[in-house]
């Protein structure tokens, strides 16, 4: 299946939205851009990259006359997501952790019916969204929290190693170990996933 | 800017795809054939413009009607969406794929109306740009590292862990001289090509 690429999931939904709605929900994300909302993501810690993409109904790239022109009242929000994780996982902690910020996204677009509960909310997602053709992941055996702990334990390893040549053996011991205190939550090894994401 | 995020750049195109109806094979249809046959892995073409993070390329049919009282409208043409998150600025990255993927892109693009071509670099990066949609609202959980370093550091990682179990018990001289062997073979190991998974094997070696 192409919406998945190792331990990613590659989600596409696109909603219809009011033209007039548009603005408002240009300036709840770019508040969101600002300040706190991207907290709450990180707090979810298993999306490598999103966006919100909004297209205006007069903006779907038009490069050539021989093109038809577009004729739409509404203009779409389009939702991209690089998750680790299945869909059903995705949509939960959405719901569970997100559901005040995403209302307040998807609020604007028609028979948008709430990120709680859960139900109506999955089924409209399931509705707006498209299937993936092909997807490229750079590091498809690791998850973005596999990302995090490796960045901190080559932090961690490049201060252990700095000074390693310069002391004794018996200093050389008691960084190391304060260096296995320090990156006993990040090792692991990555591999293939689990069946079933 | 809302297309970058730290060092991140999230580029999100929209092309129109040739609409034929006398074609044996319709240009969507020809073009989903072409994009489930192109590899995935390591020998992604995508692999190649090594400053990919994440990439997908999707056949948008149409909008969606989400039912009543809505109103149910349709796309003229279908969609061909382009959504990268990469390293750098969008001129470099453009000017990548039209060195390091000419066939690639000539492939997926000549579906499009009024693509033309990777061989004048400038006239692709201006249809690209004109094709862009500007990214409302962009979330990069890592946005100050790059794809090298990031495979760097799983490499390291996985390194590391091995290191570790194999030296347990060891004196503090055995240890430190492991030590000191270890990186420097770390650090003269080659960079784990993207999208590539690690061999416990090279590990190993590593450890």
């Amino acid at each position: 299946m192409s919406n998945i690429n190792g331990k990613a999931y590659a989600m596409n939904a696109i909603t219809p939205m009011k033209p007039w709605k548009t603005w408002i929900l240009r300036a709840l994300l770019f508040i969101f851009a600002q300040a706190v909302k991207t907290s709450d993501l990180k707090k979810l810690s298993f999306i490598h990259f999103a966006r919100w993409v909004i297209v205006p109904h007069r903006k779907f790239p038009r490069v050539s006359g021989e093109q038809p022109k577009e004729n739409l009242q509404y203009d779409y929000l389009i939702f991209f997501s690089n998750f680790n994780g299945t869909w059903n996982q995705y949509i939960d902690a959405f719901s569970a952790v997100l559901s005040t910020g995403l209302d307040a996204i998807w609020w604007w677009s028609e028979k948008f019916p709430g990120a709680v509960p859960v139900t109506p909310f999955k089924d409209y997602i399931a509705l707006v969204q498209f299937e993936t053709d092909y997807y490229y992941d750079a590091y498809p055996h690791a998850t973005t929290n596999d990302v995090k702990a490796a960045h901190r334990v080559k932090a961690a390893l490049d201060e252990l190693a700095a000074p390693s040549p310069n002391m004794s053996a018996d200093e050389f011991a008691k960084s190391y170990l304060q260096f296995l205190t320090r990156v006993q939550g990040d090792l692991g090894a990555t591999g293939e996933p689990p069946v079933g994401t | 800017m809302a297309n970058q995020s730290g060092g991140v750049y999230g580029l999100t195109i929209l092309s129109p795809i040739k609409d034929d109806p006398n074609s044996e094979v319709s240009p969507n249809l020809a073009l989903r054939i072409y994009l489930a046959k192109l590899p995935r892995h390591r020998n992604s073409p995508f692999a190649k413009v090594s400053s990919t993070h994440f990439a997908r390329l999707v056949v948008m049919d149409d909008v969606v009607y989400v039912g009543m009282p809505a109103c149910e409208e349709h796309l003229q043409s279908k969609y061909l969406v382009f959504e990268s998150n990469f390293d750098g600025d969008l001129d470099t990255y453009l000017e990548r794929m039209a060195a390091e993927i000419p066939e690639t892109v000539d492939a997926v693009w000549k579906h499009c109306v009024g693509f033309p071509g990777v061989a004048d670099v400038a006239a692709f990066k201006a249809y690209m740009k004109k094709c862009q949609i500007e990214t409302t609202f962009f979330f990069a959980d890592v946005n100050d590292k790059t794809v090298q370093q990031t495979l760097r550091a799983l490499q390291t990682q996985s390194a590391v862990t091995a290191f570790i179990v194999k030296h347990q018990g060891a004196s503090p001289s055995e240890l430190q001289a492991a030590f000191a062997h270890f990186m420097e073979k770390l650090n003269k190991a080659p960079l784990p090509a993207p999208a590539a998974t690690l061999g416990k094997e090279f590990v190993d070696e590593l450890a």
